[in-house]
């Protein structure tokens, strides 16, 4: 009998402690290539390293050199504040053109509503890359490629059709709210400022989030844009993706990931102040959206 | 059909029975409004008449005139003898034909519109003049815009955004797929024109030097094929990894899950081009290998020639399609954990306290209250994500930046083993010009993707489903 209550208990922590070792041998795994990104930055040899995971010789010099070098190939600090435009004034269109059209789709009722509806998501099935082609030459004839403003259009134009999952949400906001202000005399545009705007903080910062982030990250729709051979005008993805080419790999792939790493710090902070409300908002829109 | 006619009468009774205001506004959309002393109003769709027709007749009607032939006049460069400067001619340029063409018609069908609610509108405000009622101002109107009539305020810009960024370069495209737009038709030097279905027929035909007929079946059918694997892998690893981390034997649950989190912090480009090169036949992963003795062992049970030193982890069929997709699974299981894990959290505990109380075991609470409730939440996003995947472009794309395929069928149609239709169609726009093909191939994929969605919604969205967990 005794030997058994001892035995229990023994058989759970050995239990425990390989959920702790599978845990860990995953986590390994998932940081096993962020890990080589980060070790990889300081690293002193500015190629592939192809037969050591660790650096032979550390170093600080690939982000000095990000921040500072400027060659037809390298020229951090522009690319970063070009995306970072881009990325706001992107954010910034994005969010209330999302916002806009879900607060009309979820709290209007107008003759052509269903019938929108229907048409947007009809038109989201259009694979992205089949249009790009053509936006591209619709840019060129207003004469928008090659420049900041183009991009910003090309990213936040369409934005509006990513209103399901907001409308999910706003479709959650009783009825009875937006009624007991309209009867207290508010305009629907005070209704929406007022009242519906602040209570969704957690599809906003999702809205905002993912806004944000599209443009920082893409770099096909950037790579057709741009075409200017000035590194000057390129985005940090184009500039970084084009580190990697056979030619330029052997002098910049450490600058690579220091570069990598540099982008993906605000990404980082980002996600760790808005963990919260992006899990809300992610879940809250599924459930109607 | 009865909408239709309805809205085409109203027009007819506006016109029959206007009064000389009214009458007088087929020809100056304004004029209704002046009648009734609106000026601001009269004056200002007055000058969107005019802006209409200037723009129409003196910008996009020699375009929309020559839509049916896409152009005519060939570009030619000759030598002037007299001044002895290179002269052009004045030459049709297909693609602008083309795209203000489309543009052109669109901005004529919204004039229609406009000018018909016009008229309606000015009918209307005579029959309140009649009736001695008060006509708005436009003060009132401009009033409305922020109330009863605040959606079109909330969706003019987007609409216009989308119209510019979405709709018209679809159109384009579809007609593309109806043209000989390829490298031996780039305009402004040549000159396309409408074939009709003959890109369809290319596409499912093959011959000696090109093979479409050879290439498309089997990247669509890894396509599907990736597109499920994709998507279910991710789905529920996430899943299974979600529940194992939230387990109540685990200790620091918060540790664990910012350790997969930090994954996705580093964007997608960065660690696929990185992952990449790790897994590129000379890269590190490769080096460890061979220390190892794992390509050598390879080698001997047959799963890698023997001609080759390294692993060919991305250069291979077979071997880039697994890849591929354990990569993947490393890209989006965090993400789908991060969501499952909110999607858990959520799970309505007093029915698994009266599972427990009613003796169920672990796996049987799991599978006949978990996994339903996590189906019915994320089910729907399901079906997106499958579609996701479908063009799923960064993946492959910079996966296959070293894969060169061996296999000249392929070759010949421009394609990869591991392409999936998405970036086939990019690789022959981008690379080869071959607009029309491409214009077909995203046709095709906008079917299959419109298929499983509508699919979908009758399944997931009909019956009583929706009220079971409310």
């Amino acid at each position: 009998m005794a030997n058994k209550a001892v035995a229990k208990p023994k058989k759970k922590t050995v239990r425990i402690i390989i959920r702790h070792l599978v845990l860990t041998l995953l986590a390994a795994i998932w940081l096993f290539p962020i890990v080589w990104l980060v070790v990889t930055s300081f690293s002193g040899y500015s190629g592939i390293n192809l037969t050591h995971f660790f650096p032979e010789e550390w170093t600080i010099q690939n982000y000095v050199n990000l921040f500072t070098k400027r060659t037809a190939a390298c020229n951090f600090p522009a690319w970063f504040k070009n995306s970072f435009i881009i990325g706001a004034c992107s954010c910034i269109i994005s969010t209330s053109f999302v916002l806009m059209v879900a607060y009309a789709m979820s709290c209007m009722r107008f003759k052509a509503r269903k019938g929108l509806m229907s048409f947007s998501i009809i038109l989201g099935m259009f694979p992205g890359v089949l249009s790009m082609i053509a936006i591209y030459f619709v840019m060129k004839m207003f004469g928008l490629t090659n420049s900041i403003a183009g991009l910003i259009i090309v990213y936040s134009g369409a934005s509006g059709l990513g209103f399901l999952i907001c409308k999910g949400f706003f479709d959650t906001i009783p009825a009875s709210l937006r009624e007991a202000a309209k009867i207290e005399g508010a305009s629907e545009l005070s209704i929406f400022l007022k009242v519906v705007v602040p209570i969704s903080k957690p599809i906003i910062v999702y809205t905002v989030i993912n806004s944000f982030l599209n443009p920082w990250m893409d770099f096909v729709m950037a790579r057709l844009m741009i075409r200017s051979k000035d590194a000057a005008d390129w985005t940090v993805a184009i500039g970084l993706y084009n580190m990697l080419q056979r030619s330029l790999v052997g002098e910049y792939f450490s600058i690579f990931c220091a570069g990598g790493l540099m982008i993906a710090v605000p990404i980082s902070i980002l996600f760790v102040i808005m963990q919260k409300y992006y899990v809300e908002g992610i879940t809250s829109g599924a459930v109607k959206g | 059909m009865k909408k239709i006619k309805k809205y085409f009468s109203d027009f007819g009774t506006a016109v029959a029975k206007g009064d000389i205001w009214t009458k007088l506004s087929l020809v100056i959309m304004g004029a209704g409004y002046f009648g009734r002393k609106r000026f601001m109003k009269g004056l200002l769709l007055t000058l969107i008449e005019i802006g209409f027709f200037v723009f129409t007749f003196c910008f996009s009607w020699e375009y929309i005139a020559k839509l049916g032939t896409l152009g005519t006049v060939q570009r030619k460069e000759e030598l002037d003898l007299v001044t002895f400067k290179k002269v052009v001619n004045d030459y049709d340029n297909s693609l602008l034909i083309l795209l203000v063409g489309i543009i052109g018609l669109l901005v004529v069908l919204a004039f229609i519109a406009l000018y018909i609610s016009n008229m309606k509108a000015v009918y209307n405000a005579q029959k309140l003049e009649e009736a001695g009622k008060h006509v708005n101002t436009f003060r009132e109107d401009l009033k409305e815009l922020i109330n009863k009539k605040f959606h079109i305020t909330l969706l003019t810009l987007p609409s216009i955004g989308v119209l510019a960024i979405n709709v018209i370069p679809i159109i384009f495209m579809i007609c593309i797929a109806f043209t000989n737009y390829d490298k031996d038709h780039q305009p402004p030097t040549y000159l396309f024109g409408w074939v009709g279905l003959e890109n369809f027929k290319i596409l499912f035909s093959s011959g000696t030097t090109v093979s479409f007929g050879y290439a498309f079946p089997r990247i669509l059918a890894w396509t599907l094929i990736w597109a499920a694997v994709a998507t279910f892998s991710n789905f529920f690893l996430g899943i299974f990894l979600a529940k194992f981390i939230n387990n109540k034997n685990t200790r620091l649950k918060k540790l664990w899950r910012t350790l997969f989190v930090i994954t996705i912090a580093v964007p997608q480009f960065v660690t696929l081009l990185l992952i990449g090169k790790m897994f590129g036949n000379y890269g590190i992963v490769n080096t460890f290998c061979n220390n190892i003795g794992l390509t050598g062992f390879l080698q001997n049970i047959g799963l890698v020639s023997k001609g080759l030193s390294y692993i060919p982890f991305l250069s291979k069929p077979g071997w880039a399609h697994v890849m591929i997709i354990l990569i993947n699974i490393w890209v989006g299981v965090p993400y789908q954990m991060l969501i499952a894990t909110g999607v858990l959290m959520n799970i309505p505990g007093d029915q698994l306290e009266s599972a427990k109380i009613d003796g169920a075991t672990e796996p049987q609470i799991f599978w006949h209250i978990t996994m339903p409730y996590i189906m019915f939440i994320m089910g729907p996003s399901l079906i997106t994500s499958i579609v996701g995947n479908i063009n799923n472009f960064n993946v492959i794309y910079l996966l296959s930046q070293d894969y060169v395929t061996s296999n000249m069928k392929f070759a010949n149609s421009n394609a990869q083993e591991i392409d999936l239709l998405i970036t086939w169609l990019f690789r022959l726009t981008n690379e080869e010009s071959n607009f029309k093909i491409a214009s077909v191939i995203g046709i095709i994929t906008f079917v299959i993707c419109a298929v499983l969605t509508l699919l979908s919604y009758t399944r997931m969205i009909s019956g009583e489903k929706e009220e079971e967990f409310q």
